[in-house]
């Protein structure tokens, strides 16, 4: 088609983020786990800047493991405070390339999202950045890590269920 | 029958908790949230932070007691102080971030300067005052301090009355629970590393305090999130594979009514109490031998035996300090209105100790207090159903009776009870009716 390789490249990450979170939105948390690379991880820090998982609190922070059994949760007939189902709308806009894929680092795409969400008869409204490392496969992606930070990830926050 | 007439007739104050019950007001009625305040939260111990979070001279940390801002404060002589946070002349807060090191504070209004104790420093044009007979060294020209703070091993209280028990005193039976969180650390000293949750409930302060020792909801209300956690293990790690920390600390949730009746209830004056001792649903992680090795060599075997036996799961310090020594996390309780209520989480980092241990507690954190977590939304979502359903005329009472008649005083003043009985429950509420009909 001509279009140049950045061109391209771009219309690539886009097209892949805007999957990935239709896939949350359509509640298809099988194809959305399979986005993710061997020990790819999702992240909600708890704080701007906060240096790393492992050493400070985070809303969020899962292996494969755990997103099972967040996964595995929603289906559950006991988890009270998921009925009804919540639902969510991803909004996902300013996409850019910040680094491109190098020998074995990820490309690193950063974006900036509103979820609404409609839970237990209240609209919410969560806004934030995205960053992810993206692992390129064939002519798609896998994902590293998903970071979904949110702006007021330091504040003061009601009960969330659904992934950013 | 007028249409206006009351849902219920608001029955005397004293008589809104009995032996064995409590009328659903108490959760219910902003006139007697107000009252709690004021009788409550504006009387007895608050807690208001730890001294780690204000460890050098100038260091400042604010927060709320009983709703009003307050600065817990490090002077420069290293003096610890607990202000309430409004300038000296015109009422302005002093600080609006949570924390920071000053040498001294400005405000932002008039620039009023005041040492890190509340003193104040200097006015400009002060030569204003002369006629009124203002001057900085006028008592009236100083912030006002929080009437009385205690610290006991580094965990800071506050009271805003002049009078009352001393803070140890007030803690009784439940200090050995600070006691041995602080045992747990190589060097025997605690610190908070930075990082708090702020955790919105829509309902009442006491559905939070009651639940923390409440033994006959976890294997209901925790069974989305914590059966899951078992079945998930099995099929993807193998039936007799070792569960990795993350679902350790999830798994024991649904334990059964006989291992919780087990872990058994402890309840002292002032409505504190604990869970667990002997035995916990923390009881079971796996060793970190670091750990092991420089608690033995910091305490010697013998000693590292008794602080690892006692093993327990929450002690509630009434009303607003709740901890987990066996995985150094705090919770920290804010009511905001009758039906709403913030909960603060702390970690806390055991010094001397290898950096798995804070990582496991950090783990922990985010896994059973954060707001978007797998197992708190469900508690959350019981107090919310909790709030909503009594504001239902279906019935006025709410039992407190569960083995009523059980109750063991193991010494004056400390009862124990097993894990199933209404003993916290009853426990708590004898100290809200003491505080509540106490004379202003």
């Amino acid at each position: 088609m001509g279009l140049p390789d950045a061109l391209l490249l771009q219309h690539q990450v886009e097209q892949f983020i805007y999957a990935e979170v239709r896939l949350l939105d359509e509640r298809r948390w099988e194809a959305w786990e399979a986005l993710f690379a061997d020990g790819g991880t999702y992240w909600a820090p708890a704080a701007h800047e906060q240096p790393n998982p492992e050493e400070h609190v985070s809303l969020i922070y899962e292996n494969a493991l755990l997103r099972k059994v967040r996964q595995q949760r929603f289906k559950h007939p006991n988890a009270f405070s998921l009925q009804p189902f919540p639902r969510t709308s991803h909004l996902v806009s300013n996409v850019m390339i910040d680094e491109e894929a190098k020998d074995d680092s990820p490309l690193v795409a950063s974006a900036r999202f509103i979820m609404h969400e409609f839970r237990r008869g209240q609209p919410n409204s969560y806004a934030g950045a995205y960053r992810y490392e993206l692992l390129p496969i064939e002519d798609t992606f896998l994902i590293q890590q998903k970071k979904a930070t949110l702006v007021n990830c330091n504040g003061t926050l009601t009960s969330s269920a659904m992934y950013f | 029958m007028s249409e206006l007439q009351p849902a219920y007739r608001q029955p005397e104050l004293a008589d809104l908790v009995e032996h064995d019950r409590v009328h659903r007001s108490i959760y219910t009625d902003p006139e007697i949230f107000e009252l709690e305040m004021a009788r409550i939260w504006g009387k007895t111990w608050i807690y208001v932070g730890h001294e780690s979070q204000v460890a050098k001279p100038g260091d400042y940390y604010t927060t709320t007691l009983a709703s009003q801002p307050v600065i817990m404060t490090r002077d420069h002589e290293g003096q610890l102080h607990v202000l309430f946070n409004r300038c000296a002349h015109k009422g302005a807060q002093l600080v609006g971030d949570d924390c920071g090191n000053l040498k001294e504070f400005r405000c932002c209004y008039h620039a009023w300067r005041f040492a890190m104790d509340g003193r104040c420093v200097s006015i400009p044009l002060e030569e204003g005052y002369a006629d009124a007979g203002l001057t900085k060294d006028d008592p009236a020209a100083s912030v006002r301090k929080v009437p009385r703070v205690g610290s006991y091993k580094g965990f800071v209280f506050a009271s805003l009355s002049e009078e009352g028990p001393d803070l140890e005193a007030w803690l009784g039976g439940v200090a050995s629970s600070i006691d041995n969180m602080v045992d747990r650390a190589p060097d025997g000293e605690l610190e908070v590393v930075p990082g708090v949750m702020r955790y919105e409930h829509d309902s009442n302060w006491k559905f939070f305090v009651e639940n923390l020792n409440d033994m006959m909801h976890p294997m209901i209300v925790h069974q989305s999130s914590s059966l899951t956690a078992r079945v998930v293990a099995k099929r993807e790690l193998g039936k007799d594979a070792p569960l990795p920390p993350a679902l350790e600390i999830i798994s024991p949730f649904t334990e059964s009514y006989a291992f919780f009746d087990d872990m058994g209830l402890h309840a002292f004056d002032n409505g504190h109490g604990y869970s667990g001792g002997k035995n916990s649903i923390h009881a079971a992680y796996s060793d970190v031998e670091a750990y092991n090795e420089a608690m033995n060599q910091a305490y010697g075997e013998e000693r590292v035996k008794e602080i690892f036996a006692v093993n327990r799961h929450n002690t509630v310090f009434y009303p607003s300090l709740t901890i987990k020594g066996a995985i150094q996390t705090i919770r920290v309780v804010k009511p905001v209105a009758v039906d709403k209520t913030i909960i603060e989480s702390y970690t806390l980092r055991l010094r001397g100790a290898p950096d798995e241990l804070l990582k496991r507690s950090i783990l922990y954190c985010n896994l059973i207090n954060s707001s978007a977590n797998l197992v708190g939304p469900d508690d959350q979502e019981a107090y919310f159903r909790q709030q909503e359903g009594l504001k239902t005329q279906g019935d006025d009472w709410i039992p407190l009776s569960r083995d009523i008649n059980s109750d063991e005083e193991l010494e004056p003043g400390h009862y124990y009870a097993k894990g199933s009985s209404d003993l916290a429950f009853r426990n708590q509420l004898k100290a809200w009716k003491q505080y509540m009909l106490a004379e202003d």
